[in-house]
């Protein structure tokens, strides 16, 4: 099986050689720009609140995508770190501290957190590592209510501090949906730029074969344990920007079935695609609410059928949905080249 | 040649993008802002001369389905009859009928936001809505839009405390009340008890724990001998109820809110031969979903405390209440059963306090209706049990601050005023 190479001489279709070149992709990435920044001014609160749910629970899914996706390590615990973020920005800002340390903070204690656990649990074989990280989430639950001088006990702690400031005008989704933007997009451009190079190939060779990246002198184990630091550090970003769209966290943050939810949005997104996280975090936030208009009663049954559904006819992702579109395209074009071929052949 | 054909299309895009920017940067943002309040006549959203839709966000699946169901199902029973009737006349003279909007929150708090988020423009109020993390997700939100989220379900205090939630108000007893009714009636025993506690370790189980301890301070002749604790989460609490045999109390305060861990310890304690009487919370002490399973009838005493009317028990039967609220369930709430959980009785009683206040209502407003539910007092709702009754005036208490202490006869339940009976 063969890589796929940048280098291939004919495109894999006109889209793609059309998006090679540089002005373009300028030219989209500047429209993607000013989208960001007056989108949020036109559309009615609901869909401001929505959209930034969406970027909080995106971040999160790229985190388990960097672990689960790129360096193929199962984690179940993703929900814990989302919510260590979220706690730890709730007991800085009721502490009084300045928001940027609060931020660097919520990312930097799940980094560590996340760091011990999987110093002890890449050593571990695939499915070990799965079960440690199950352990996170059942853990973090009794433990924020028992500490509950710290965390607000389970009642949980409320922290507004997204509240648009005087001199910006703007109301207060938007405001929450520009810093979603901002903090989500610049995360997303890192782990961009993070899995495109050598440390995304060095991920893609620990998943492939570990034997063929030890012979290689790519360390399986010190590998693992980055991949796992830099999704828990996610996983805190996450968690503050829960904070900044939800402000009130809960024992309920760290509830194991959201791992779950969220690993099913992963992968229903697109396992190892950057954008397939975007698709997952739409996933997780609009599904229910869709099942919820269809009706209320049977919103998890109606989740199951629409998961089972899409699964079905995209086991990879929505990320592969282009790929299926061009290979139903490309069933009636047999029939033109097999026209043509034969009269070569005469010849 | 090259550098102009690449100015060019420099230029090109910064032209098609700034034409973007300028075309939609031209719209402005479409209307649905909260209030704008102006004039005290000018209705809220949600209130029509004809209609008034009222808003619930409460668990419809999970674990805590079945509670969460019985919520929408008995305001539905309450506004089916009365729409059926023609309508609740209110304060100002308008006839009108009651719809409800019911979404599904999963009991999670994230959810519970995004769908008040969701209802508050196109709902009047938010009412019913049970679970303490869920509520407390959006009561920050709605005292900013205010928004009314009264009458909710859940034990927590700061619901009904008016100084920090304006805009909210619970309706069911304090978990500190039941514990003290409880208490109450245990410190007026004649004789010497050792209680053993066994409580749910979130502000539910510290709630009970605290109003009954309240409540036996100065007794001399109660003794508590042994407290533990479990998570709301476990699958089994036999280490604790072991635990607790061998303390050899007589009498056993259960805080416990999980449904199969009441039926399991009931089983378990009389497997190891250690039958105390024993003190169970409302919402988890049905005698059809709990204590038949369990067995508790091996037990000297089962006590819980209530202010319904339970349908199960056959002491009601007859009564007149009941039989309508079970018809109504039925027949506008797609509700056939007789309910097993508490809920169903009290979203009940929410829809007819809801109603004495909308009869109250002179104004279409939001501040009207919080200042009109404010003012009820001893308001007998159907299926309150005689001895309690709707008093909202009270500053600090939610709206059914009293309780009756029942014991379990077998069948059902039936009141009782001291231990000694």
């Amino acid at each position: 099986m063969t890589a796929t190479n940048s280098f291939s001489t004919a495109p894999a279709s006109p889209w793609r050689a059309r998006l090679e070149r540089p002005w373009v992709r300028w030219g989209l990435v500047a429209l993607v720009v000013v989208l960001a920044i007056v989108v949020p001014l036109l559309l009615p609160e609901f869909a401001n609140q929505t959209l930034a749910r969406i970027g909080v629970f995106s971040v999160a899914v790229l985190g388990l995508n960097v672990v689960m996706g790129y360096a193929g390590q199962i984690s179940l615990g993703q929900i814990f770190f989302v919510g260590l973020g979220a706690y730890v920005t709730a007991y800085g800002y009721n502490a009084g501290w300045n928001i940027v340390i609060v931020f660097v903070l919520a990312c930097l204690i799940p980094a560590v957190v996340g760091m011990v656990v999987a110093l002890a649990a890449a050593r571990l074989g695939g499915l070990a590592i799965a079960m440690v990280t199950i352990a996170l989430p059942i853990i973090g639950v009794p433990l924020a209510k028992r500490f509950s001088e710290v965390t607000g006990g389970s009642q949980g702690t409320s922290a507004r501090f997204s509240a648009a400031p005087e001199w910006s005008g703007l109301y207060d989704d938007q405001w929450q949906l520009y810093l979603v933007i901002l903090i989500g997009g610049a995360t997303f451009m890192l782990t961009r730029n993070l899995v495109r190079g050598k440390y995304g190939r060095a991920f893609a060779i620990v998943k492939g074969n570990e034997s063929v990246a030890a012979s290689m002198g790519v360390s399986p184990y010190r590998y693992k344990v980055l991949a796992f630091t830099i999704a828990s550090l996610i996983g805190g970003v996450s968690g503050f920007l829960y904070m900044v769209v939800i402000q009130y966290t809960s024992p309920e943050t760290l509830n194991f079935g959201h791992s779950i939810e969220l690993l099913a949005s992963m992968v229903i997104g697109g396992a190892g695609s950057i954008i397939g996280s975007l698709i997952g975090g739409a996933w997780y936030v609009l599904v229910p609410q869709v099942t919820n208009i269809i009706d209320p009663n049977l919103t998890t049954v109606l989740q199951g059928a629409i998961l089972l559904i899409v699964l079905f006819f995209l086991p990879n992702g929505f990320v592969s949905l282009p790929r299926l579109l061009r290979r139903i395209g490309r069933r009636d074009a047999p029939q033109r080249s097999a026209a043509e071929v034969p009269q070569h052949i005469e010849e | 040649m090259r550098m102009n054909r690449r100015r060019s299309r420099v230029a090109s895009v910064v032209a098609g993008v700034g034409i973007v920017a300028v075309l939609v940067a031209g719209c402005s943002r479409g209307g649905a802002e909260p209030d704008g309040d102006g004039g005290a006549a000018t209705a809220s959203p949600g209130i029509t001369d004809t209609t008034i839709t009222l808003g619930m966000t409460t668990p419809l699946s999970g674990g805590t389905a079945g509670p969460g169901t019985c919520t929408v199902a008995g305001l539905e029973a309450y506004f089916g009859s009365v729409n059926a009737a023609g309508g609740i006349e209110f304060g100002d003279g308008k006839t009108r009928t009651v719809e409800i909007k019911a979404l599904d929150d999963e009991y999670d708090p994230q959810k519970a936001k995004a769908n008040y988020d969701q209802l508050k423009g196109s709902v009047f109020a938010m009412t019913a809505g049970l679970g303490t993390p869920t509520n407390r997700a959006w009561r920050e939100a709605a005292i900013a839009d205010e928004v009314p989220q009264v009458l909710i379900q859940t034990g927590d205090p700061l619901f009904s405390n008016t100084q920090e939630s304006p805009w909210q108000l619970g309706f069911v007893p304090a978990y500190q009340n039941e514990g003290e009714a409880f208490g109450e009636l245990l410190a007026g025993a004649g004789g010497e008890h050792k209680v053993a506690i066994l409580s749910q370790n979130d502000d539910y189980g510290e709630g009970y724990v605290e109003g009954f301890k309240s409540a036996i301070e100065g007794a001399d002749n109660i003794e508590i001998v042994k407290e533990l604790t479990y998570e709301a989460t476990d699958t089994a609490v036999d280490a604790q109820l072991t635990e607790l045999a061998a303390s050899d109390a007589d009498v056993l305060f259960n805080a416990m809110s999980i449904t199969p861990l009441v039926i399991s310890s009931l089983q378990k304690m009389q497997e190891i031969g250690w039958l105390p009487s024993l003190f169970l919370p409302s919402n988890t002490s049905s005698p059809g979903a709990i204590l038949e399973p369990g067995g508790a009838a091996a037990l000297p005493a089962v006590y819980t405390v209530s202010f319904a009317k339970t349908p199960q028990s056959p002491a009601y039967a007859e009564d007149e209440d009941v039989v309508t609220f079970l018809s109504d369930l039925a027949e506008y709430a797609d509700y056939p059963d007789v309910p097993a959980f508490p809920h169903c009785m009290w979203s009940y009683m929410i829809g007819a306090t809801l109603e004495q206040v909308f009869t109250k209502m002179t104004e279409p407003t939001r501040e009207d209706f919080m200042a009109q539910l404010r003012t009820i007092s001893d308001f007998e709702a159907p299926l309150m049990l005689p001895g309690t009754s709707v008093d909202t005036t009270e500053d600090d208490q939610p709206a059914v601050s009293t309780v009756q202490v029942i014991k379990y006869n077998g069948k059902g339940y039936e009141p009782v005023d001291s231990w000694d009976e």
